[in-house]
C-alpha cells in the first residue's frame, strides 16, 4: 500500500501542499483529480521522489520514501503528463538505458525491450531518433519505460494526452488488468469519463488540500451526483458560461 | 497599443518582417541553457569581447612595429611583400570567422520541419517564409561581415599609411571593403551550400547524425586552419612572385580582386580575381537553387520518412553480462550522446582540434624535432578540457528525470566509472595513438617507451580532468562563466604551460634513460591506480549533481592591498 501522511510542500511562502492524506490500496486505481495549480503534479512529483516533501511521510509497502529511498523508488514505474525524453536516442536506446538504469539483467533486458515495442506498436520505428516520434507515440515509449523493471505501483499523469483512440483503449484495458493483478495505480487527470470508467476511489484536490475523497461505484448510483458536480462544488468553481459567452464575443471582435 | 488585426502601421509590423526578426533572433539561440545560463553566458560573452579589444591592441602593437620599421626600407619592396602577405591574413581572418560562426548556425540556415509544422498552419505564405528566412541569413551575413572589417580597420589603416603606399588611399579602402566583403561572403555561402546540401541529400533521422558529424569535421577543420591563416602573412613573397600553387589558396583569390580593384596590371592578380569572382558566384547559386528546390517541394523534402537503420545498442550479448548494468547504461548513452547531439561533439572537437592546431603549428614550424616532445601534452591538455566541457553541457535537461528516480549509491560508482572510461579513452588513448608516429619519426624506435611515458601522464591528468566531478554526462544544468573570465584564463593559461612543460620535462628524462623510463612508468601507473581507486570510492560518498551551481565563495580581489 502507498501512504502518503501529512505531505507537505513549501515553495518559500508559497503552500504548493498543505498536509495532504491518502492511501493507493493494493488491486485499487486512484484517480487524482484537481484544477491547475491545485498541487496534483506536485503531488505526483514529490511520489516518485523526484521532489522532496517539506513534511510529512510516504511509505510504499512499508518501504520510507526518505529512508529507504532506493528501495522506495524501485517500487514505482512513472508515466509523465509531457513526455521529457532524450529524443536523440532510438526506442531500442532509451528503452535499454532505462532497463540498465533499473539494474536489470542484460538478459531481461534484450526480451523485454523488443516485446514491448512490439505490442505498444512502435516496433517499426525502434531504429529511428525519438525526435520523428509524434506525442501519443512518446507516451508508449514512457508506458514502456514505467513496466521494465514489474513495479507495484504506477504512478500516471495525464497519461492519455496525445494517445490515439487504440492507443487508449489498450492503456485503460491494461491498468485495469495490473491493478488487478494487486498492484497500484495513482492516476492524476483532468478527465472526469476516464476517472468514472477506471477508477475505484476518487481524492479531489484543491489549493494543496484534499477537498473530496470518494467511492467512484457509489457516485455511479442512480441519484447520486455526478463526478463533475461533486468536482464543481468542492473545488468552488463556478457555472462558466458566462466566460464561454464573453470569450465568444472577443472572437467575433472585428 | 494598436489592436492585433488592425492593419501594419510601420515596417516593424509586417508579419514578414517580425518572421524575419524571429529568425534573425534564432540563429543566436543554441536551446542549451537555462534562464540563469543565458544570463550567464551575457556576462562571458561581455568578458570575452573586452578579452579580444586587449588581444586587438596587442596586434596593434605588433603591427606598429613592423611597419614602422618598413618606413625606413632603401626600397619599396619589402613593404609590398608585407602588404600582400598581411592583406592574405586579414582576408584569411575575415573568412575563417565567418565560416566559423555560420558552422555554429547551420542547423536554422535554411526553412525546416519546425518552421514548416508552426508556421504551415497559420495564414502565412510559403513565400513569407522563405522571404524572412532569406533575410534573415542576409542580415547575419551582413552583421558578421560589418562586425569583422570593423574589428580588421585598424590593421587595415596600419597598412596602409605609410610612405611606400602605392595607392590612393580611398581607392584602396573601397577596394579592400570590397573583397573583404566579398571574401566572407563566400565562406558563410560555402557553409551555407554544404548545410543546404547535406539537407537535402538525407531524410531527417539520418540526417541528424551526419549532419552533426559533417559539422564537427568542418568545425575541426576550421580550428586547425587557424595557425595556419596566423602564417598567411609570412606568403607575400610567394604571393608577389606569383606561386601558382596559391590558387589553391582561398584568401589569395580576394587579395588579387583587391589588387585588381585597385589598377593592378599585373595578370597573376586578374587571374586570382577571376577564380575568386567564378568562386563566389557558384556557391551563392548554389544556395540559391538549393532555396529554390526547398521552395519548390518543401513538405516531401522537409516531411520524409524517417529511413531505420539498426541501432548499436545490442542488448544482452554474453559479454555484456558481465559488466554491472549501471555501468553500461552511463556508456550507452555517454556514446549515442556524443554521435548526435550536435553541441556535445562541437564542443568535444573544437576544442580538442585546438590542441591539434597548437600541435600542428609546433611541428611544421621551425621547432621540430624539438617540438615532438612537447606536443603530445599540448594535445592531451586540450583533450582534457574538450572532453570536461563536453559531458558537463546537458542535452534534454528535462529528461534527466530518469536519471534522478533511478539513482542509487551503490551503482553510483559504475555509473562514473564509465565516465572515467570516456574521459580516460579521450584525454589518454586518442592523444597517445595520435603522438607515436610523430615521436617516431623524431626519435626512432624510443618512441614506443616515449608513448607509454605520455600515456602514464596521461592516466594521471585523468584525475585533474575529474576532479569534483559529479555529475551523469549531459545531466546537469550548464552554467557558463562561473568565474571571472580573465581569473578563468589565466589559470588555463598557467595550467597549460605548467603542465606542458613538465610533461615535455618528464619525456625527454626518461627517453634518455631506460632505468629513469622503468621508475617513472611503474611509479606513475601505482600513482594513477591509487587515484583512480580514491576517484571511485569518493563517488560512492557524495550524491550526483543536477544543477549545476555558482560557486558559494565570495572572490575577493583585495585591490585595495
Amino acid at each position: 500500500m502507498l501512504e502518503a501522511h501529512g505531505l507537505t510542500k513549501r515553495y518559500g511562502a508559497f503552500l504548493a501542499l498543505d498536509h495532504v492524506d491518502f492511501q493507493v490500496r493494493r488491486g485499487e486505481i486512484l484517480g487524482y483529480l484537481g484544477p491547475n495549480g491545485s498541487g496534483k503534479s506536485t503531488t505526483v512529483n514529490t511520489i516518485v521522489g523526484l521532489l522532496e516533501p517539506s513534511e510529512g511521510s510516504v511509505t510504499l509497502d512499508g518501504r520510507s520514501m526518505t529512508r529507504d529511498p532506493v528501495a522506495y523508488r524501485h517500487g514505482i514505474g512513472y508515466v509523465l503528463e509531457e513526455p521529457h525524453l532524450y529524443t536523440h536516442l532510438t526506442a531500442v536506446e532509451y528503452l535499454t538505458l532505462v532497463g540498465r538504469l533499473r539494474g536489470l539483467p542484460e538478459s531481461v533486458v534484450a526480451e523485454k525491450v523488443p516485446t514491448l515495442l512490439q505490442l505498444l506498436l512502435l516496433w517499426d520505428s525502434r531504429y529511428n531518433t525519438m525526435t520523428a516520434y509524434s506525442k501519443g507515440m512518446r507516451q508508449r515509449v514512457l508506458l514502456a519505460a514505467a513496466l521494465m523493471h514489474d513495479p507495484d505501483l504506477l504512478v500516471l499523469d495525464e497519461p492519455f494526452s496525445g494517445l490515439d483512440v487504440t492507443a487508449g483503449l489498450l492503456f485503460r484495458k491494461l491498468l485495469g488488468m495490473f491493478a488487478a493483478g494487486g498492484r497500484m495505480v495513482l492516476f492524476s487527470t483532468h478527465r472526469f469519463d476516464i476517472v468514472e470508467q477506471l477508477c475505484s476511489r476518487v481524492v479531489i484536490l484543491s489549493c494543496g488540500r484534499i477537498v473530496a475523497e470518494h467511492d467512484v461505484a457509489a457516485l455511479m448510483q442512480p441519484g447520486s451526483p455526478s463526478l463533475e458536480d461533486v468536482f464543481m462544488r468542492s473545488t468552488g468553481q463556478d457555472d462558466f458560461a458566462p466566460v464561454a459567452r464573453q470569450i465568444l464575443d472577443v472572437m467575433q471582435l472585428r | 497599443m494598436s489592436h492585433p488585426l488592425a492593419a501594419p502601421s510601420s515596417i516593424s509590423d509586417r508579419p514578414a518582417w517580425r518572421l524575419s526578426a524571429h529568425f534573425f533572433r534564432a540563429l543566436f539561440d543554441f536551446g542549451v541553457l537555462s534562464a540563469a545560463g543565458t544570463d550567464s553566458l551575457k556576462h562571458m560573452f561581455a568578458g570575452a569581447i573586452g578579452g579580444f579589444v586587449a588581444s586587438a591592441w596587442l596586434m596593434v602593437i605588433i603591427y606598429v612595429s613592423k611597419y614602422l620599421g618598413l618606413w625606413f626600407q632603401p626600397s619599396p619592396e619589402p613593404y609590398r611583400r608585407a602588404l600582400l602577405g598581411d592583406d592574405m591574413f586579414m582576408l584569411g581572418a575575415a573568412m575563417l570567422v565567418g565560416a566559423l560562426v555560420t558552422l555554429l548556425v547551420s542547423s536554422s540556415l535554411f526553412p525546416d520541419e519546425r518552421d514548416f509544422r508552426i508556421l504551415g498552419v497559420l495564414p502565412v505564405k510559403r513565400s513569407v517564409i522563405f522571404g524572412a528566412k532569406l533575410t534573415a541569413l542576409a542580415m547575419f551575413v551582413g552583421a558578421f561581415i560589418v562586425l569583422t572589417l570593423g574589428a580588421l580597420l585598424p590593421l587595415f589603416l596600419l597598412t596602409t599609411r605609410n610612405p611606400w603606399g602605392e595607392h590612393v588611399f580611398a581607392a584602396r579602402l573601397l577596394a579592400w571593403l570590397v573583397s573583404s566583403a566579398a571574401a566572407a561572403a563566400f565562406a558563410i555561402l560555402t557553409v551555407t551550400a554544404a548545410a543546404g546540401l547535406l539537407g537535402l541529400m538525407h531524410s531527417s533521422a539520418r540526417l541528424q547524425a551526419i549532419a552533426t558529424s559533417a559539422k564537427s569535421v568542418a568545425l575541426g577543420a576550421l580550428v586547425i586552419s587557424v595557425p595556419f591563416v596566423v602564417r598567411l602573412s609570412d606568403m607575400g613573397v610567394a604571393m608577389a612572385s606569383g606561386q601558382t600553387w596559391l590558387l589553391l589558396v582561398p584568401p589569395a583569390w580576394f587579395v588579387g580582386l583587391e589588387r585588381v580593384l585597385t589598377g593592378a596590371p599585373e595578370p597573376w592578380f586578374a587571374t586570382l580575381a577571376t577564380v575568386g569572382v567564378a568562386a563566389l558566384v557558384s556557391v551563392a547559386l548554389v544556395v540559391a537553387a538549393i532555396y529554390a528546390v526547398l521552395f519548390r517541394d518543401f513538405e516531401r523534402l522537409v516531411l520524409r520518412p524517417p529511413v531505420s537503420t539498426p541501432a548499436r545498442a545490442a542488448a544482452g550479448s554474453r559479454r555484456l553480462s558481465k559488466v554491472p548494468p549501471s555501468y553500461l547504461a552511463v556508456r550507452l548513452f555517454a556514446g549515442a550522446t556524443l554521435r548526435r547531439g550536435a553541441l556535445q561533439q562541437g564542443v568535444l572537437v573544437g576544442l580538442t582540434a585546438c590542441g591539434v592546431a597548437v600541435a600542428a603549428n609546433g611541428l611544421t614550424g621551425s621547432g621540430w624535432p624539438g617540438a615532438a616532445m612537447w606536443t603530445p601534452f599540448a594535445m592531451m591538455f586540450a583533450c582534457g578540457l574538450g572532453v570536461r566541457a563536453s559531458l558537463a553541457l546537458p542535452i534534454e535537461h528535462r529528461a534527466n528525470w530518469i536519471f534522478r528516480v533511478t539513482e542509487d549509491h551503490d551503482a553510483r560508482a559504475d555509473q562514473l566509472r564509465a565516465v572515467n572510461d570516456v574521459a580516460t579513452i579521450w584525454v589518454v588513448v586518442a592523444p597517445t595513438a595520435a603522438s607515436l608516429p610523430v615521436l617516431w619519426a623524431a626519435i626512432g624506435a624510443r618512441a614506443v617507451i616515449g608513448a607509454v611515458v605520455v600515456g602514464v601522464v596521461g592516466l594521471l591528468f585523468v584525475h585533474v580532468v575529474l576532479l569534483d566531478w559529479r555529475r551523469i554526462p549531459f545531466t546537469c544544468s550548464y552554467l557558463p562563466g562561473k568565474r571571472f573570465i580573465a581569473q578563468s584564463l589565466f589559470v588555463s593559461a598557467g595550467a597549460y604551460a605548467v603542465f606542458v612543460l613538465t610533461g615535455k620535462w618528464i619525456l625527454q628524462t626518461t627517453i634518455s634513460s631506460t632505468v629513469g623510463a622503468i621508475t617513472l612508468i611503474s611509479l606513475g601507473s601505482a600513482l594513477a591506480y591509487w587515484l583512480r581507486r580514491r576517484r571511485l570510492e569518493a563517488w560512492t560518498k557524495r550524491p550526483l549533481m543536477f544543477e549545476d551551481e555558482f560557486p558559494d565563495a565570495l572572490m575577493a580581489l583585495h585591490l585595495w592591498q
